[in-house]
């Protein structure tokens, strides 16, 4: 009796994992390793790091959340389609390091796959850590049903100390639309075979808000800077980035009427909202040049002579593309790489051939401890 | 038809026994008496020997009806047949939508669909030397059935619900079939109060899968074990309170999980279950 009653006590407690996973300050993010391993052995000098928000492996699916879509839910199969390409795509790469943004591990939206441990098996990779940014038992809303979704790091080489840093949330909504919405957060690992003598070196990855109208994307920006200060003042070495969902200095802020769907009304006196969230990047003071303080203390792969250059947009709406040729594949960048070494100079690449496999594009460049 | 008619005319002559407040066992209620609660159905005795019962609530988005019939002794214990059917869709539909409450995404256009189910129910009193109603005495029902799911159209697999409680309920239309088997156990503490132990299984058998792949375990299909105990404060023949818990746990599209009911997302916390239940005997 007093073993029955025993298992059912630990069942009872378990029975109360809470519904909606809300997150400390600093917690410990969940390590993955590949089924099978790569050799991959850093033989010192150059290190390719990549970003890339994959968008969960939709590609330019009409979803409901980020574009004029009405759909929620992909099919297996075309989920799976799309993530070969996505491996497909960073096999070409081959990169050393990869910073992902928007990965499902288990969410109904795309049938539960594991996108993190699929592509450790089926890219060059071997290592990953991964942490939520949206993590419930049912989101009651649209039809999302379970979600699991976040930021990981990627990785030949070994992972260690991996960290999740939350970024405050949106202070512009409900307390019930809180409670269900995106925590999102800064993903940091250290990868010990990478270190440059007595300097360590990390990877960090980021997320920003996207559809934030308070002042939360200065709130994110500024966790970023201060993540990337403490690196940089304990004289260690990192590679970063992300999907900022800032647009570069000097570009344009206002995406208003060309992201605007059937049906919607900005810019006028009856608009019940004067901007579309998620394009608009004036909602506070300071906002165009919120990414000044990376630039002005970090190497970017696409400086500031190249940042506005269409060759270098990252991203444009899914529902943008209206057929192969009219499409606006991408007309803005919101996707960067920094790190306080060196990028090698001619290295850094967006890839827009990339286009077809999410509503943002892969930036990549080459870390050259060599300083060339 | 003609012979199911005949079937429910004879059983309605095989007398069982009946009990008040016994909507788990194949006891029936007395006849004209009945009883509902506010997250029970409401139940009819119509005859000593068929008793009905609907969701009243429920009854305008998801008709239902379900009907117990006594089936006399059968192996030393009193047993009853019991048949169920309930039309989902129109509420199914309801909750496919966008914004807040939509449970199921507006994607998908849920079909007609027919929920049939069929149980045995058998009950007796264990230590048959007490009284029924003694403090030693345990009330033990064993039950067990099949349900059909009967689909109109097109269902898309990707409609399902995944959560506890309505994951498996949700599961036949897509299996088209389900197994159901469980046991309760009910127990006198005082005059006044009551403990009821109840244990269900439920099975969504994944033949499919195993002509597929032969493999026993996948015989099974995904499962859902349902706990619930209760405390029941008998006020009067007419009043009850219940509280307790329910414990879920099942394997889903995700894997496996647990989870304690009634269970508050946004308060992060268990609430015991409260129940009131009311009855009337009708003159």
């Amino acid at each position: 009796m007093k073993k029955f009653l025993s298992i059912l006590g630990v069942l009872l407690i378990l029975g109360c994992d809470p519904f909606v996973t809300e997150f400390k300050d600093l917690s410990d993010a969940i390590m993955y390793e590949a089924d099978s391993k790569s050799n991959a052995t850093y033989d010192s000098g150059t290190i390719k790091v990549v970003t890339w928000n994959i968008r969960f492996g939709i590609a330019r699916f009409p979803f409901f959340g980020d574009s004029c879509g009405d759909d929620v839910i992909l099919d297996d199969a075309t989920i799976e389609e799309n993530m070969v390409a996505i491996a497909d795509a960073l096999n070409a790469i081959d990169a050393d390091i990869v910073l992902l943004q928007e990965v499902d591990v288990s969410s109904k939206r795309t049938g539960y796959m594991d996108q993190v441990q699929y592509l450790l098996d089926n890219t060059n990779l071997n290592y990953g850590c991964y942490a939520s940014m949206w993590k419930a038992d049912f989101i009651p809303s649209d039809g999302i049903g379970r979600i699991d979704a976040g930021n990981a790091i990627l990785s030949k080489y070994e992972l260690t100390d991996a960290e999740r840093i939350q970024l405050r949330l949106r202070t512009d909504q409900d307390g019930l639309t809180q409670y269900f919405y995106l925590r999102r957060n800064i993903v940091k690992a250290k990868i010990p075979a990478l270190a440059q003598g007595a300097k360590d070196f990390y990877a960090v990855d980021i997320h920003a808000t996207a559809f934030a109208t308070d002042d939360t994307k200065q709130q994110h920006i500024d966790k970023y800077v201060e993540t990337l200060a403490e690196i940089h003042s304990s004289d260690d070495y990192f590679v970063t980035g992300g999907d900022l969902n800032s647009v570069p200095p000097g570009s344009v802020t206002d995406f208003c009427l060309s992201d605007m769907c059937d049906g919607d009304d900005y810019h006028t006196d009856q608009a019940e909202e004067p901007h579309k969230e998620g394009s608009y990047f004036e909602n506070f003071p300071g906002e165009p040049d919120i990414l000044v303080p990376l630039y002005e203390a970090y190497d970017a792969a696409i400086d500031s002579a190249s940042y506005n250059l269409p060759e270098h947009f990252t991203h444009a709406p899914s529902t943008s593309l209206i057929d192969d040729t009219t499409a606006t594949m991408y007309d803005r960048k919101l996707d960067y790489l920094f790190t306080n070494g060196t990028w090698g100079s001619g290295s850094e690449r967006t890839h827009q051939a990339a286009w077809k496999l999410s509503d943002h594009l892969p930036v990549s460049a080459v870390l050259n401890f060599g300083g060339e | 038809m003609k012979k199911i008619i005949f079937y429910f005319i004879i059983a309605s002559l095989v007398f069982g026994e009946t009990k008040k407040w016994d909507a788990h066992s194949a006891y029936l209620l007395p006849q004209k008496r009945w009883e509902m609660g506010l997250f029970q159905p409401f139940r009819y005795g119509y005859s000593e020997s068929i008793e009905y019962s609907v969701h009243p609530l429920w009854f305008f988005v998801m008709p239902n009806f379900s009907l117990k019939i006594s089936q006399g002794d059968f192996a030393g214990f009193t047993s009853a047949s019991q048949y169920k059917m309930v039309y989902p869709t129109p509420f199914l539909n309801m909750i496919a939508k966008e914004g807040i409450m939509g449970i199921i995404a507006p994607d998908f256009q849920m079909p007609p669909m027919l929920g049939l189910s069929a149980s045995w129910l058998m009950s007796k009193t264990i230590f048959p030397f007490f009284s029924p109603y003694s403090l030693i005495g345990l009330d033990l029902t064993l039950k067990g059935g099949l349900d059909l799911g009967v689909t109109f159209g097109d269902l898309d697999t990707r409609s399902t619900i995944d959560i506890p409680l309505v994951y498996h309920r949700l599961g036949v239309y897509y299996n088209k079939w389900s197994i159901h088997t469980g046991l309760d156990i009910q127990k006198n503490l005082t005059q006044k109060f009551t403990v009821l132990f109840d244990l269900d299984l439920k099975l969504l058998p994944g033949l499919a899968e195993v002509q597929i792949d032969p493999d026993a375990s996948k015989l099974m299909g995904e499962y859902s074990l349902e706990h619930k105990l209760l405390l029941i404060w008998n006020k009067s023949e007419n009043f009850r309170v219940l509280t307790g818990y329910k414990f879920v746990m099942g394997e889903y599209p995700y894997g496996s999980d647990m989870r304690l009911l009634p269970y508050i997302p946004m308060a992060e916390t268990w609430v015991p279950i409260i129940e009131f239940q009311w009855a009337r005997q009708k003159r």
